[in-house]
């Protein structure tokens, strides 16, 4: 795909402007300014890539990588409405350390790199690993706080009857991890069936046999499914230290009203 | 020995208690019968730590209530709430999950003695197995007083725990009240209760 040939894609959304047009559906302002959006972002990403490719120092890959994920933790903090003073180092440790230890495990073991921090593969697998825990983690954070916050009177009851917090907040941290992992035990089931995974189809683009298409595949599937519960679970361990008070209460303002 | 001392208590603009004070010795029996929103509830949650202050002391057979014995003055009290706030599941999981944790593990035999409390109190056979929001008000009222007593512990408070029961099982549940070997706070607006002379009314 030559770069002038990317100019022929003005002709593929060409008909959902004139039909919203047509229809009178005043949404292509909002579609150009997306689309011109994307393009900018990702060409300065593109450019920054080839840029880390050309360079491939391991200590600049690991700091890329690392900003990497203090952006998604910085987003999950504002998707969760978690108070980033209170609560954002926690978010970061709980992303960096299953992040970091799992991509260098995986370069390492799975891959086979000898430099494990080579940036054709840190940053790609990196990237894979941190997109698709956010979701999760968002979905473990909320679901445990939000649990506790909406029920306060049945998680006072637990805790009159256990007398520790720790035992009260179980129920509420299983729910939590399992609302997490089940989307992507669900994906793990119906992979291949339903659509071909976009790491997949992209090595096959690139010229990969399928059969090493699916072996990658299976390989970063098991460890975005790993990485995705540990940062749940740690990001629950670490936060709640900081959300109740020495009374075991939930403390207020801990998590966003919406 | 549960005492209340100089307690005052606002939320926003609304003075609850001020300089309240008030005493409870071992073994009592008292009934707390002020009229709705006055904070009765509020004063069992003072106990429990789900609720603080803003001044004065509680102390609970000696200890001042603070952060270091928290654990251990709600490990004296069974709480049954106004609206008998179970988690739901059966009744058997839930009764495996309260007498799992720690501090009730030593009591084993919570089935046979739930069993024979839930005829006491006239709940169904099938009360093990059945889910806990198929339950009625009053149904879900008497498990939660049934597992508080099974917690054996010596202080008991009891939130509106008769509130939608008929009058025969209303008197049923008192009268094994009043002759438990514990002391006992209970909050109502029953006249029933009222009518028992063993209890010690409070009104503020």
């Amino acid at each position: 795909m030559e770069t002038t040939n990317m100019f022929m894609l003005f002709f593929l959304v060409l008909p959902v402007f004139l039909f919203n047009f047509h229809y009178a559906i005043k949404m292509n302002g909002q579609i150009a300014i997306a689309i011109f959006r994307m393009i900018l972002q990702l060409s300065l990403i593109g450019l920054v890539l080839q840029w880390l490719f050309d360079m491939n120092t391991p200590w600049i890959n690991v700091v890329y990588v690392v900003l990497m994920m203090t952006i998604a933790s910085y987003s999950m903090l504002k998707t969760t409405k978690l108070s980033i003073k209170t609560f954002g180092f926690h978010i970061w440790l709980a992303v960096f350390i299953p992040h970091f230890f799992i991509l260098l495990f995986f370069n390492y073991f799975i891959v086979d790199l000898t430099d494990i921090f080579d940036a054709q593969y840190l940053i790609p697998i990196g990237g894979m690993l941190l997109g698709n825990s956010l979701s999760g983690n968002i979905l473990a954070i909320n679901t445990f706080y939000k649990q506790i916050k909406d029920g306060e009177k049945t998680y006072y009851y637990n805790l009159s009857l256990s007398a520790s917090r720790s035992e009260a907040l179980k129920p509420y941290f299983v729910h939590a991890l399992k609302s997490s992992i089940s989307p992507t035990i669900a994906s793990i089931e119906t992979i291949g069936l339903v659509s071909l995974p976009g790491m997949m189809t992209g090595q096959i683009l690139g010229g990969s046999i399928p059969i090493t298409a699916i072996k990658y595949q299976i390989a970063i599937m098991i460890a975005i499914f790993t990485t995705r519960y540990l940062t749940a679970v740690l990001a629950i361990y670490l936060t709640r230290s900081r959300a109740f008070d020495d009374y075991d209460r939930l403390k207020p303002h801990v998590i966003g009203n919406s | 020995m549960i005492e209340y001392i100089d307690i005052s208590k606002s939320y926003g603009d609304k003075v609850l208690f001020k300089d309240f004070n008030l005493e409870i010795k071992s073994g009592e029996k008292v009934l707390l019968s002020a009229s709705s929103g006055s904070g009765k509830t509020t004063l069992i949650r003072f106990l429990l730590g789900f609720d603080k202050p803003d001044n004065g002391n509680i102390i609970v057979d000696d200890m001042t209530l603070n952060h270091h014995n928290l654990k251990g003055i709600r490990e004296k009290i069974a709480y049954v709430s106004q609206d008998t706030d179970l988690p739901s599941l059966t009744t058997e999981a839930l009764l495996d999950k309260i007498f799992s944790y720690k501090i009730n593990h030593h009591i084993k035999d919570y089935r046979d003695n739930f069993l024979e409390l839930s005829k006491t109190f006239q709940l169904g056979d099938q009360v093990l197995s059945t889910q806990i929001q198929e339950f009625s008000g009053g149904e879900r009222q008497r498990i939660g007083l049934i597992i508080a007593l099974l917690l054996k512990r010596p202080y008991l408070l009891l939130d509106e725990i008769t509130s939608g029961l008929d009058h025969d099982l209303k008197a049923l549940i008192m009268n094994h009240i009043v002759n438990l070997d514990a002391t006992v706070i209970i909050v109502s607006h029953d006249a029933l209760w009222k009518s028992e002379s063993s209890l010690r009314e409070v009104t503020f």
